[in-house]
């Protein structure tokens, strides 16, 4: 790879980074909120690398001593040296992450991926507070999933809760799926919460909605036979959240 | 930009666009000359461009499919996520090349190499981040003469066992100290085994050549060459790493959860299975404790293989090494970590989960 090609490369990651972090909420598509501050620091390392690259390869031969190591030395592989003015071709694919990054990002993981994948299994919880008095509930929905499953008091049992999520059609024929997609490092390890809902058209999938319902019978509430299912009674379309892949609460 | 290049490149053969722009890597490597008159071949580059329209749209529809919407989003993921990491790795082990003299090293550890294995494998602690940062590193150990057997213990230990990883494994399994405690120990045993059967059977001829950095040279400015080693081992195990990451994404999207529950019975099959797994996710190692945590159909000691052979072997690394250390390296490195790493943690985990 030659050294303009070098700079590009350099330049156009680093400016993808930058978009993705910096001026654009893209990077929350793939990655955690923490990690900003270090993609932009990145970003910005490599747009200097870039620059300082560019620099010392645009002053005129002979103005410093350097550049005629540069063709010397530097161009010279020795038996136990190691050329750093050419880049294996290997290197090419990194044009792959910047260009997609800058001019063809893929969309937030969704439907596809929650009705490939077992639900998240719901973490242990003894004690539940008892649920606000306000109606309907806002929960998320491994709240719900929780209450519904190891809530010996049976709190939630005939209350009108209220969750947002989106939409993943399911297999039978009754109902869909109300749907997040959370992970703790970056999409790759991406896992899903689902409650089902009885009662209401589907959408198509990946349609972000806010369901309002009580729990759908079935099973003993407050142990695992309970299913995480509502009956809907309203659904309203909402904009996709900012950072869709938190279990957050429902905005209103 | 660079795509009018290739074109012009490949311009010779006008047969189809599409065809020219497969063909990169091989066009830009016979570049030298031709790339300076491209103007001259404008009408065929036209041509090309022409061509390459329909071919993109219908590029861009096929990549509009859920599952190849899914596969970018996983591998881009991967690629976001390491990058800074790698970066980190990649500007110590420039720094090291660069800055540090080599007699700092045979100072630090210990002059035979085999207690040397075993102080670089806990040095390990003081890297944090992910997998990604210590293959430079090491990479860099090595050219300054710190011995082979002590750099790859440090290559293994440094991702495993580094604090902000076991505060994750704390974390994810809340209530289960033993379970940190287990990964630490696994991931130790594995990191000096491993190192101690490089001594004794590794051979330098796996190694290839050009992994040797030639360090500080008298004539030229340090910071010079911190710069162009930094760029150079970024560029090069950059490429590597979004190869990792394509191919665990193909296999992260290709391989449905579900099938996990088949395999949840048997406790040896769920060993074997749970360490396969950790080698196809590449998920990276802050985040795979979570991951295993998650894994609740499956026994403790599996889990823990999960979490030990993750950070040690795993598609991404194994393109990096290859990149960094040579491909016959890479595959017997590999292969003989992964058999050490179930053992040491099929045993650690028999005895304290």
């Amino acid at each position: 790879m030659k050294r303009p090609l070098q700079v590009t490369l350099l330049v156009l990651s680093g400016l993808g980074l930058l978009h993705a972090s910096l001026f654009t909420d893209l990077s929350l598509r793939f990655v955690k909120e923490g990690m900003r501050p270090m993609l932009v620091a990145s970003g910005v390392l490599l747009l200097v690398l870039g620059v300082a690259e560019a620099w010392s390869h645009q002053k005129p031969a002979g103005e410093d001593g350097h550049d005629h190591e540069d063709t010397d030395a530097e161009r010279h592989v020795d038996a136990h040296g190691h050329d750093h003015s050419t880049v294996p071709r290997i290197a090419w694919l990194l044009f792959l992450p910047a260009l997609s990054l800058l001019f063809y990002a893929p969309p937030a993981l969704g439907a596809y991926t929650a009705a490939r994948e077992a639900p998240k299994a719901v973490t242990e919880q003894r004690y539940f507070d008892p649920l606000p008095a306000t109606s309907p509930v806002p929960l998320t929905l491994t709240q719900f999933t929780s209450r519904v499953q190891q809530d010996h008091k049976r709190d939630i049992g005939g209350r009108s809760v209220r969750m947002t999520g989106f939409v993943t059609p399911a297999k039978g024929a009754d109902g869909w799926y109300l749907t997040r997609i959370i992970f703790t490092c970056c999409a790759a390890d991406a896992q899903s919460v689902k409650v089902r809902i009885h009662g209401a058209p589907a959408l198509p999938a990946d349609t972000w909605v806010t369901v309002t319902g009580t729990w759908h019978p079935g099973g003993k509430l407050g142990t695992s036979s309970a299913p995480a299912a509502l009956d809907a009674r309203t659904v309203k379309k909402v904009a996709k959240p900012v950072n869709a892949y938190t279990d957050a609460l429902p905005l209103f | 930009m660079q795509k009018t290049d290739e074109r012009a490149v490949g311009a010779v053969e006008p047969s189809t666009g599409a065809d020219v722009a497969v063909a990169v890597p091989s066009a830009r490597a016979s570049a030298g000359g031709p790339r300076r008159d491209w103007p001259r071949h404008w009408p065929l580059l036209l041509g090309a461009c022409a061509l390459s329209g329909p071919a993109l749209y219908v590029l861009s529809r096929w990549m509009e499919q859920p599952a190849m919407q899914a596969w970018r989003t996983v591998a881009l993921a991967v690629t976001v996520q390491a990058l800074p990491f790698l970066l980190l790795g990649t500007a110590l082990s420039g720094a090291i090349n660069a800055f540090v003299p080599a007699r700092v090293f045979t100072r630090l550890l210990p002059r035979r190499p085999v207690l040397a294995v075993p102080v670089a494998g806990v040095a390990g602690v003081v890297l944090p981040g992910c997998e990604c940062a210590s293959v430079p590193v090491a990479n860099s150990l090595i050219g300054r003469g710190v011995t082979p057997a002590a750099a790859f213990a440090f290559l293994l230990s440094a991702p495993a066992i580094n604090p902000v990883v076991l505060t994750a494994t704390a974390i994810a399994f809340p209530g289960h100290p033993e379970m940190v405690l287990a990964r630490l120990l696994a991931s130790l045993a594995t990191a000096a085994v491993m190192g101690w059967l490089w001594l004794f059977l590794g051979r330098d001829t796996w190694l290839k050549p050009a992994v040797r950095h030639t360090g500080h040279q008298p004539e030229q400015s340090r910071l010079r060459e911190f710069r162009r080693g930094f760029q150079h081992d970024f560029l090069h195990a950059g490429g590597f790493l979004v190869l990792g990451a394509m191919a665990a994404a193909t296999f992260n999207v290709a391989v449905p959860r579900t099938v996990l529950d088949a395999f949840s019975g048997s406790p040896w099959l769920s060993v074997l299975f749970l360490a396969a797994l950790a080698i196809l996710l590449a998920v990276c190692s802050e985040a795979d404790a979570f991951v295993a945590a998650s894994l609740t159909g499956f026994s403790p000691v599996a889990r823990l293989a999960f979490m030990v052979v993750g950070p040690m072997v795993d598609l991404k690394l194994i393109a990096l090494q290859a990149g960094t250390f040579g491909r016959a390296f890479a595959v017997r490195f590999s292969t003989a970590t992964t058999v050490v790493a179930i053992l040491c943690s099929a045993l650690i985990g028999g005895v304290l989960l």
